[in-house]
């Protein structure tokens, strides 16, 4: 009998979500789509003033990104409570926590990336100066994952209820508000270059504390879902 | 039966019983399985059959009374891996073929010696739609991906919630012949069942179950 080792069930965990993920591109697709076109239209209505979509550009990226994340988050454990995949992996000798920490960096991989490398091309289109695009990439590096995590708890708690879509976003705005302000703070200061190292390493902070607790607590609060 | 029973049972339930809002689900039970054992889980529908077995697999917690495992209270960590739960819903991912599937199974549960993904597919009757997605199987053979994951797993208990639902007749004496077995080895197994099982084994322990 070959005893499950601990590394090769996170392999397999994460080999499942990519997978599942590129059998259904298209919902890989649709984030960078709507973070694509919600850029373009802010020339638009605006004017294309560059003093202006400069100054606003750090912040409207941030945001798009951040809201095309959030599209895809409810679906995160949705389909493997109704399959009855979560059974399975609450019933497996493996760290749970662990096992859902796969599945948040699967999430994160497949809707975040995408949105990570294409922040380039919407900095541009609002005339972002070049130099600050790389503490952009940055802070949307720590900011992305952070959100992935406190939302994958929120989603995690609001497991099981119906039409829970609306009380996910209720209850995620006000903890999307410190990672918008630390990331829109380094970008603003980076642009009229002072020092960034500061808020960008609050958001390090924050996403380390996100990386060991989050899991934990998604754990639990998707073994108190299924214990009803 | 080949395997004695043992002086501790594999599994114990005293005076068990299950409260959704503050009601009890199922009179209280007492029954015991020792190693080798079959028992079947009786009652009508709405009699709380898939609810004791989810108390059994860990899912739900212990209403009142006492539940053993191996003579110590039943707990996830320790049983973990040794219990084996198909319930309903089959924890298949419509996306992925079987053999997908069931490797995800072997990663997280481990694997028995002498078995691969391949040959349990052939064992259960799904040679060739391997690397079919589940999306395009019939009812049948999306129950016969599930149990195919009795012969891949290693696990000394089976919790088996109507495991011959969509079954045809060669899928229900294959059922049969897979608990005949695993009792053979020392395996237990709890099944619930509408249908009538055809046990060699031995006469079968019956639980009854009223609401």
């Amino acid at each position: 009998m070959s005893h499950p080792r601990l590394l090769n069930a996170c392999a397999a965990m994460l080999r499942r979500d990519l997978t599942l993920a590129w059998r259904r591109r298209g919902d890989i697709a649709m984030p960078v789509l709507y973070a694509l076109i919600v850029t373009m239209l802010f020339p638009f209505a605006l004017g294309p003033e560059d003093t202006l979509l400069q100054r606003i550009a750090g912040g409207v990226v941030l945001v798009t990104v951040l809201l095309a994340m959030l599209l895809a988050l409810d679906a995160m454990f949705s389909s493997d409570i109704e399959d009855g995949s979560l059974e399975q992996l609450v019933l497996a000798p493996q760290p749970l926590a662990l096992m859902l920490g796969m599945k948040i960096l699967a999430h994160w991989l497949t809707t975040a990336l995408p949105l990570i490398v294409i922040a380039p091309l919407l900095a541009a289109m609002l005339h972002l100066p070049g130099a600050v695009i790389p503490v952009l990439l940055l802070a949307l590096l720590l900011a992305t994952p952070l959100l992935s995590l406190l939302g994958a708890v929120l989603v995690a708690l609001t497991a099981g209820t119906r039409r829970s879509g609306m009380l996910l976003a209720l209850m995620l705005l006000p903890l999307c508000v410190p990672a918008v302000i630390f990331a829109a703070g380094a970008v603003a200061a980076a642009q009229q270059g002072l020092p960034w190292l500061a808020p960008i390493a609050w958001l390090g902070a924050a996403l380390v504390l996100a990386v060991v607790l989050a899991p934990l607590a998604c754990a639990a609060a998707l073994r108190i879902a299924l214990d009803a | 039966m080949t395997a004695a029973p043992t002086a501790v049972p594999l599994l114990e339930a005293r005076a068990l019983s299950f409260l959704r809002q503050d009601e009890p689900v199922f009179a209280p039970l007492d029954f015991q399985l020792h190693a080798g054992e079959l028992a079947l889980v009786e009652g009508d529908n709405g009699s709380g059959k898939t609810t004791l077995l989810r108390i059994l697999a860990g899912l739900l917690h212990v209403g009142e009374g006492e539940l053993n495992w191996r003579g110590a209270p039943l707990q996830r960590d320790t049983c973990a891996g040794e219990i084996l739960f198909l319930g309903h819903q089959l924890g298949l991912k419509a996306d992925l073929s079987p053999c997908e599937n069931l490797h995800i199974a072997a990663g997280l549960f481990g694997c028995r010696d002498g078995v691969n993904v391949i040959s349990v597919l052939a064992e259960i009757g799904l040679g060739g739609y391997e690397d079919e997605p589940v999306r395009r199987l019939s009812a049948g053979q999306k129950k016969r991906a599930a149990l195919a994951r009795l012969l891949l797993l290693p696990a000394t208990l089976w919790l088996l919630d109507e495991p011959y639902a969509n079954l045809d007749r060669i899928g229900i004496a294959l059922v049969n012949q897979l608990l005949e077995t695993h009792t053979a080895a020392g395996g237990a197994a709890l099944v619930t069942s509408h249908g009538a099982v055809s046990f060699h084994g031995g006469e079968p322990r019956h639980i009854r179950m009223h609401a």
